[in-house]
């Protein structure tokens, strides 16, 4: 090796370091913080902590609304998970199968929402939902959820049945099933990839929305986790080791389907179709 | 029955679209127009007053200007450092996919828990990231307390969690680039550097354009960083259009002049993204 290419070598490592140091040193400082004897946080505040504790866990899930508001972000999520899926998947197979003008519509209102700021959908849905009684709901957060999950879905999945031909289904038909039975049993198995991209991304942005959860919930029962750390902070009495473990066990189920999914999380991204 | 299917999944197609999109985005303009103090009292049609009072004021200034830097500072940003990353990763070395899942972490992370985690890196007497620069002989910086240093908070932020998405794209996108095309110009002898600029780059504007559209969508938009970060202090120092809208219509309960800003934003961006398809047209980009 020539010493250009070894100083090329060791720059490409010494960069490496430093990208994996910036991305990693703040989740590694929360985890670490959150596992941390108090004694050592307010004292000795060291790189690798020398004892471990899990104090903070504790209290967490015993003195605080935690374990609810967990509860209430998990409901919310799969139940934005669910209904995203359903109507995406209808909509856009119908839109990809059925002649007919104007269905174009469609896929431009949901292009449009893409647009829309968050805070435009908030005031009237949280308007309207006053209106009818629904303020203040886990309901009303998934259905302002969906109002951002449900283009997402339809844009990412219409993209997916296009490219998926035609014959295959009416070879289905031609063998004696029905077009549902077409559909639940052909493009359906051959779509899971998308499927599991739109859901996963739905879960994302459901479970770790603040915005809406900001404009639509009031109560401490109905708080979601985002919400519920936030307001932790905001509270005169601030104790860092409870919001920094409340924080790894949010973002730990994050991280361990990202294991698992990774390569359906780089596809989606790579479609463009993914808010954030 | 099986008739039916494809145009009733169209007709719940047309009937959420209504309702969850259509319908409040009329909804919202609609409230722009009234006087409403609270959603229970009757609405007093007010005409543009909601606009004009809006458009007259300092504040509202204050924010598009605040939003532009914010989103302008933050979108160069995470473009730079997103392609720096992906050229970095792209490389062949020990530990590079460790290293691509390692840098996309930031991405998961709610909003919440970056805000949280910064804020508990700087705190002024436990933090990290305080220690450290007390123990180098650095002077403090007061990240929430100052106009420029609270800017400079909320980029650094929106910077660490959104440029995963730069590099993951860009990334994906490197990957299509024939290798003819890299083979060619090293046989001209380009460098490294003319090589990126005159085979990667060009190959990659495309991908590059959307990149930048959608970030700067959503740059724009974007309300939770701020707001948990310093609600748009010192003095409005950080406050954006989002913010303004947000505290116009929740905490003042000025809900007519809320929508006001809402819609304004939502031109002012309508407005960009068009002249950047102008200037970009999109069957380019396809």
């Amino acid at each position: 090796m020539t010493p250009s290419r070894i100083a090329g070598r060791a720059g490409v490592y010494v960069a490496a370091v430093v990208l994996a140091v910036y991305s990693a040193f703040p989740i590694y400082w929360m985890i670490v913080s959150s596992l941390r004897p108090t004694q050592d946080m307010l004292m000795n505040p060291t790189l690798v902590p020398d004892r471990l504790t899990l104090d903070y866990y504790i209290s967490l899930l015993a003195q605080t609304d935690y374990p609810r508001q967990f509860l209430n972000s998990l409901i919310v999520a799969v139940s934005t998970v669910v209904l995203t899926m359903v109507l995406s998947i209808m909509i856009a197979y119908g839109v990809t199968r059925q002649r007919i003008r104007g269905k174009q519509m469609i896929i431009g209102g949901m292009l449009y929402a893409y647009m829309f700021p968050p805070l435009l959908l908030a005031i009237p849905l949280y308007a309207m939902f006053a209106k009818v009684g629904l303020n203040d709901t886990l309901l009303s957060l998934v259905i302002s959820h969906l109002t951002i999950t449900m283009p997402l879905g339809v844009w990412f999945l219409w993209g997916f049945f296009k490219t998926m031909p035609f014959e295959l289904e009416e070879a289905a038909m031609v063998d004696g099933c029905t077009r549902l039975g077409a559909f639940l049993r052909v493009v359906l198995p051959l779509s899971v990839p998308g499927l599991v991209t739109v859901a996963i991304f739905a879960f994302l942005l459901s479970w770790t929305d603040y915005t809406f959860a900001l404009v639509m919930i009031g109560s401490d029962a109905n708080k979601t986790v985002p919400l519920g750390l936030a307001s932790m902070v905001g509270a005169f009495d601030l104790r860092w080791g409870d919001v920094m473990a409340g924080s790894t066990l949010i973002a730990l189920p994050l991280f361990a389907a990202f294991v698992m999914l990774s390569r359906y999380f780089v596809q989606g991204l790579t479609a463009g179709a993914v808010k954030g | 029955m099986t008739r039916w299917m494809l145009p009733g999944f169209l007709a719940v197609g047309v009937i959420a679209t209504l309702v969850l999109i259509v319908g409040p985005a009329i909804y919202a303009v609609s409230l722009s127009f009234y006087d409403a103090p609270s959603l229970t009292s009757e609405p007093q049609w007010v005409g543009l007053a909601k606009y004009a009072a809006v458009l007259q004021s300092a504040e509202f200034w204050n924010a598009l200007w605040n939003g532009i830097v914010y989103a302008g500072l933050s979108i160069v940003l995470q473009v730079v450092l997103g392609i720096g990353f992906a050229l970095l990763l792209n490389q062949r070395f020990f530990g590079r996919t460790l290293l691509r899942g390692v840098a996309f972490l930031p991405y998961l992370l709610p909003t919440v828990i970056a805000v949280l985690t910064f804020k508990w890196m700087v705190d002024g007497s436990l933090g990290i990231v305080t220690i450290t620069m007390d123990d180098l002989g650095l002077p403090p910086i007061y990240w929430f307390e100052t106009e420029t240093a609270s800017m400079v908070s909320v980029i650094l932020i929106s910077v660490w969690l959104w440029t995963p998405f730069v590099t993951t794209t860009f990334l994906a996108g490197l990957q299509t680039v024939p290798q003819q095309l890299y083979e060619a110009a090293r046989v001209d002898g380009a460098g490294p550097i003319r090589r990126f600029f005159h085979v990667t780059l060009p190959s990659l504007r495309p991908i590059l354009t959307v990149i930048i559209l959608l970030r700067s969508v959503w740059m724009f938009n974007k309300f939770d960083v701020i707001w948990l970060t310093t609600q748009g202090g010192p003095l409005g120092a950080t406050e954006h259009l989002p913010v303004l809208s947000y505290r116009k219509a929740f905490t003042l309960y000025d809900i007519g002049s809320g929508a006001a800003v809402a819609t304004l934003s939502f031109v002012v961006l309508m407005a960009v993204v068009s002249l950047y398809f102008l200037l970009f047209p999109m069957e380019k980009a396809k």
